[in-house]
C-alpha cells in the first residue's frame, strides 16, 4: 500500500505542475494562470468531494479548521515565493530555498513533535533526496 | 528581502506539511481535510480571476489541461495524507517533492530541453534517493512487524 501512494504521489503531484509550463509554452499571456488556477483548484476539489457526497460523507469542524490552516498556509508560501521572484530574485535561488526549507522544517518537526526515529536507508534517502531536490530547483 | 521571502516560502510550506500530519493525529479525515484545504484557494483564485479587466476569458485547451492537472494534484494530495495516517510525513513529503523530477524528465522529452550535466545528476539523485527510502520503509516495517509499539 506505501509502495503504491508512494507511485501515485511521484506522479500525480509531479505533473500537477505542468500545466503552467504547457501555458508557458503556447505564449498565453500571464493572466491566463489565474482562471487556469481556479479551474485547477475546482476541479480537484470536485474530483474528491463528487465521491464524498455520493457516499453521503460530511466535512466535520476539524476538517474544516484544519484545511482553512493548510489552505492559508499554501497561498502564504506561494505568495512568499511570486514575491521574491518579482524583486529580482532568481528562480534557482528562490526554489531550492523554498523547497529545501520545506522539506527540512517538516523533517525537524516530524522528529520533535511526532517521534518520527528513521532508519539508516531512510535518512541517507532523506539526505540524497533532499540534495537531489534542490538540484531540481537549481537546473 | 527577496532571499528572507524565499526562506518564509520554505517555512510556510514546511508548516503546511506539519499541520497535516498534526491534523491526521487529530484524526480528521483525509478526503474532508483536502476539500477543505482545496476549496479556499478555489475560492480565492474564483475573486482573482473575476476582478481581471478582460472577464477572466479561458480558451478550451487551457481548461482541458486544468482539469487534468487540478485533478492530479488533488489525487496526490489525498495520496499524501492517506499515506501519513501510517507511513512518516518525513519520507511522504520529500516525496511530494522529489516529484518535481517528473515534469523536469517530461520536459526534456515533450519540449526537447537541455539534458545538463547537473539535471541528469539531479534526475539520478532521485531515483538513488527513492530505492534508499523504499528500502527503509521495509526495515522500517520489519521492525515494527518485531515490535508493534515502536516506529512512528
Amino acid at each position: 500500500m506505501w509502495f503504491l501512494l508512494m507511485l501515485v504521489i511521484l506522479l500525480t503531484n509531479g505533473m500537477s505542475s505542468f500545466g503552467l509550463k504547457m501555458i508557458a509554452a503556447w505564449g498565453l499571456p500571464e493572466t491566463v494562470k489565474y482562471p487556469y488556477l481556479t479551474v485547477w483548484y475546482a476541479s480537484g476539489l470536485a474530483a474528491i468531494a463528487l465521491p464524498m457526497l455520493w457516499k453521503g460523507m460530511r466535512l466535520g469542524k476539524i476538517e474544516v479548521v484544519w484545511g482553512a490552516l493548510a489552505g492559508a498556509l499554501s497561498i502564504g508560501g506561494q505568495v512568499a515565493m511570486a514575491v521574491a521572484l518579482n524583486r529580482g530574485v532568481p528562480g534557482h535561488v528562490v526554489f531550492p530555498i523554498a523547497i529545501g526549507g520545506s522539506i527540512f522544517v517538516v523533517a525537524l518537526a516530524g522528529r520533535l513533535m511526532f517521534g518520527e526515529r528513521l532508519s539508516a536507508p531512510t535518512a541517507i534517502g532523506l539526505a540524497l533526496g533532499f540534495i537531489a531536490v534542490i538540484l531540481v530547483g537549481v537546473s | 528581502m527577496g532571499i528572507l521571502l524565499s526562506f518564509l516560502g520554505g517555512l510556510s510550506f514546511g508548516l503546511l506539511g506539519t499541520a497535516l500530519k498534526a491534523a491526521e493525529r487529530r484524526k480528521a479525515d483525509a478526503a474532508g481535510l483536502v476539500v477543505s484545504a482545496y476549496a479556499w484557494p478555489a475560492l480565492l483564485m474564483l475573486v482573482r480571476t473575476l476582478l481581471l479587466k478582460p472577464g477572466g476569458h479561458i480558451p478550451t485547451k487551457v481548461f482541458a489541461i486544468a482539469v487534468i492537472f487540478g485533478v492530479c494534484a488533488a489525487v496526490a494530495s489525498l495520496a499524501f495524507q492517506v499515506s501519513i495516517g501510517f507511513g512518516k510525513v518525513t519520507v511522504g513529503w520529500l516525496m511530494m517533492n522529489l516529484s518535481a523530477g517528473v515534469p523536469a524528465a517530461v520536459s526534456v522529452w515533450v519540449y526537447r530541453e537541455e539534458l545538463t550535466v547537473m539535471k541528469v545528476v539531479a534526475l539520478g539523485l532521485v531515483l538513488v534517493s527513492i530505492v534508499f527510502l523504499s528500502w527503509g520503509q521495509v526495515i522500517e516495517r520489519r521492525a515494527a512487524g518485531r515490535n508493534p509499539e515502536g516506529g512512528a
